[in-house]
């Protein structure tokens, strides 16, 4: 007798789904994280006011020592460090001469906490992309399959949004939308009439504007509009594990939450073909312990997901488990963000905003879509917002004494910025390897990230900051700058935080890893639906459609127990 | 992500970047005594014992601060705890490094403002400090002085003063909990910047 019906390695974005699903179904689920676990009233920094962050959080020499890299990542602070990894604990490689962030944080709930919390549907766009220009394979599935998916998870994580009926970008079951700034609204109309076919519309954002009794009942609330989710929210407001899908999943009394329990392997059973259960870690006493079940899902992210397949080696798959057609850890994307301007708008005086709204404006892709791209293939959205100037721009600027402070009193300018998101192709070069000999603390085998941006994505930048600086000016703004003045740099790989594609599902079992319910080809109850399964990136960012793969698989992974298959 | 985000992360950026060249003498820590009343005698004396800014440095500090944000009908600098803050930072929060960059800044500055106002500015009448430091900080933003490490410490006096209780919710307007978003409402309902 196993342990558990049903293992769910990591509780972020796409295992507390799954939890919560295989639970309310009537199974037993075991959810193995590796960090420790997290309470709110410990752990939550939302309810700390300026004058009470010790040395202004500013951020202090304990984030260059201990967290050289997430350190940098924009919501990284003294008051969110506790959601990160501490570098040195985490090792992983970059080959000579390359780069790679990866950002990331060990608890429960994972980067659920941490999410910018935009979502966006992919559309049929996205999933006939590789089949039409030839990159990477074909979505084993179009956007009808999905769509009634997204439905579900939007209902019940609560998404923020206005209906738009574009193709590029489709409508989904929204909360009232959180309205553009008066800056916003000039900037829209501009835009849309000097280019027909571009769209600025209100992000959609995973807040909550109209709990629904589901949601209340659960203990979440309205959105305060206080800004702070960086540092978890006492009111449930924005969607996190933590706040929704585990809550959900424990109602239930199905659920066992492991911590501080790291996945070092998936064990493997030639004579059933079946995957048995998983050997772990205990990450503070080093204690080896396998957990049985009849079904593994893995949602440990992109990377440890590969990680612990490529490290789970048997006479049967050489090279990994579930890696028959050798595509597992190949094909790494992310999206890759730049093109950045800003610019001063003009005029509204005699206007402002109320609240801090953790969101801002979207303009879905027009490149190759409404209109052409040149040099390059699909394309990028962009995020951005326009709000008037306060105190840490007017500081920086010239005078003294009572003048000064009566500028700084007085709202400033209102200045328009944004920053593309454009896609990156699957790629079989792009890749994650485990390190042949070195180790972690643990005796974990180190990852190796092996990614670099090609030419597509280095012309799709470039074209983000051209268009973004034209829409500015269109717009009427002066003092516009950004990539067009700065170069079009590009952010290292893993800056954009969405890893995914390491075990892409496709139609065929020799150029895919998983089938198009998120299964394994070659073990039958092995489910990923972490950032693993995607077959191509689009530029949304992804989120969304991790939990309506991860509700969608897990409803089929239940059907297939239910009749005894797996 | 956005424009003002920067400027604030290239203001906090540039008050770690610690600049080698430019190390001036240490501090000599003597004051000369002028005719005029010393408008930081007002001050209130810091205390210094196990703290890295003296009670000269921090007199500075205190002067500067203040001269940079007055009392007016709201709490000034110094009222709202911007020099603490300050010692903070050089105590606790930063290096030997920042130790030194904010050590040789202000031993810079109270050279500049001796050498142009005839005895050290703790000492100077409120007014003469406020026309010299216009006048220094008008040619530094004019591009005819290069200190950077003034206008960190200019950034840092603003942060620490717009976070602080007084500086948050008296002079400017804060809400820790909004409740609503509104994108865009009359400026006259809503006369005062947002402090965060």
């Amino acid at each position: 007798m196993a342990d558990f019906d049903v293992i769910v390695v990591g509780s972020g974005m796409s295992g507390g789904w799954v939890a919560k699903e295989m639970c309310e179904k009537g199974f037993k689920v075991g959810v193995i994280e590796r960090g420790r676990d997290i309470s709110p009233a410990e752990d939550y920094t939302d309810m700390v006011d300026p004058w009470d962050m010790e040395h202004l959080n500013f951020k202090g020499h304990e984030a260059k020592e201990d967290y050289p890299i997430q350190s940098e990542v924009y919501a990284f602070h003294s008051y969110t460090k506790q959601f990160w990894v501490k570098d040195k604990e985490h090792p992983y490689i970059v080959p000579e001469g390359q780069e790679y962030r990866w950002r990331r944080g060990y608890h429960t709930g994972g980067r659920s906490i941490m999410w910018g919390r935009q979502s966006y549907r992919f559309s049929e766009i996205d999933f006939e992309a590789n089949k039409k220009d030839g990159h990477g394979v074909d979505w084993p599935l179009r956007y009808k399959d999905i769509a009634p998916w997204y439905d579900y998870v939007e209902k019940f994580a609560g998404i923020s949004g206005s209906k738009e009926g574009l193709e590029i970008l489709p409508d989904g079951v929204f909360q009232p939308p959180q309205e553009l700034t008066c800056g916003e609204e000039v900037l829209k109309k501009k835009i849309e009439s000097a280019f027909p076919g571009r769209k600025l519309i209100p992000g959609r954002v995973a807040n909550l504007t109209a709990p629904t009794p589901e949601q209340t009942a659960l203990g979440r609330g309205k959105c305060q509009n206080r800004d702070h989710c960086y540092r978890g929210c006492s009111f449930g407001a924005y969607f996190s594990s933590n706040s929704a899908t585990l809550p959900a999943a424990r109602n239930t009394g199905n659920l066992t939450l492991i911590n501080n329990t790291a996945v070092h392997e998936v064990i493997y059973d030639p004579e059933t073909k079946r995957a048995t259960g998983v050997k772990t870690v205990n990450v503070k006493t080093n204690e080896t312990k396998i957990i049985t079940a009849r079904v593994i899902f893995l949602n440990a992210g992109t990377i440890p997901t590969s990680m612990i397949l490529l490290n789970s080696k048997s006479e049967s798959f050489k090279t990994g488990l579930a890696n028959s057609s050798g595509q597992l850890g190949h094909n790494l994307m992310d999206h890759v963000i730049g093109g950045r301007a800003h610019g001063l708008l003009p005029g509204m005086e005699d206007k402002y905003h109320y609240g801090r709204r953790a969101n801002g404006f979207y303009i879905p892709r027009f490149r190759n879509h409404t209109e052409t791209g040149e040099g390059f293939i699909r394309g990028f959205g962009y995020q951005g917002r326009v709000y008037r100037s306060n105190w840490q721009g007017s500081s920086n600027q010239a005078g003294v004494g009572k003048d000064f402070k009566a500028k700084n009193r007085t709202p400033g300018a209102w200045w328009a910025s944004m920053v593309g998101f454009a896609e990156i192709l699957p790629n079989f070069d792009n890749h994650v390897r485990l390190h042949e000999t070195k180790t972690d603390k643990w005796g974990f085998p180190i990852p190796i990230l092996d990614a670099k941006h090609s030419e597509n994505e280095k012309a799709a930048i470039r074209q983000a900051g051209i268009d973004a600086a034209e829409m500015l000016k269109a717009a009427g703004c002066t003092n516009i700058g950004g990539a067009i003045n700065e170069g079009h740099t590009l952010t290292e790989p893993g800056n954009g935080i969405h890893e995914m594609g390491t075990a892409r599902m496709g139609r065929d079992p020799k150029t895919s890893v998983l089938n198009k319910w998120n299964q394994s080809w070659d073990v039958a109850n092995l489910f990923i639906t972490d950032g693993s399964f995607m077959t191509s990136a689009g530029c949304q960012n992804p989120s969304l459609g991790y939990m309506a793969f991860s509700a969608r698989a897990a409803d089929y992974a239940a059907r297939l127990m239910k009749d005894g298959a797996i | 992500m956005d424009n003002l985000m920067m400027q604030r992360r290239d203001a906090i950026k540039s008050l770690l970047a610690i600049s080698a060249a430019g190390a001036l003498a240490a501090c000599t820590g003597k004051t000369e005594s002028g005719e005029s009343k010393p408008a930081a005698s007002a001050s209130p004396k810091f205390a210094s014992a196990g703290k890295f800014l003296s009670t000269d440095e921090m007199a500075l500090v205190s002067a500067l601060a203040q001269t940079i944000i007055p009392k007016t009908e709201t709490a000034g600098a110094i009222e709202a705890g911007v020099p603490e803050s300050i010692q903070g930072l050089a105590s606790e929060w930063g290096d030997d490094n920042y130790r030194k960059y904010i050590r040789s800044g202000l031993a810079t500055l109270e050279k500049h403002f001796k050498t142009v106002g005839g005895q050290s500015f703790t000492a100077q009448s409120e007014k003469q400090q406020e026309s010299l430091l216009s006048k220094y900080d008008a040619d530094v933003y004019g591009g005819k002085k290069e200190d950077q490490f003034y206008r960190d410490f200019k950034s840092t006096v603003a942060t620490a003063y717009y976070m602080s209780e007084p500086g948050a919710t008296e002079e400017l307007a804060y809400e820790a909990v909004p409740g609503e978003w509104k994108g865009c409402v009359p400026l006259a309902d809503y006369p005062k910047t947002w402090a965060t």
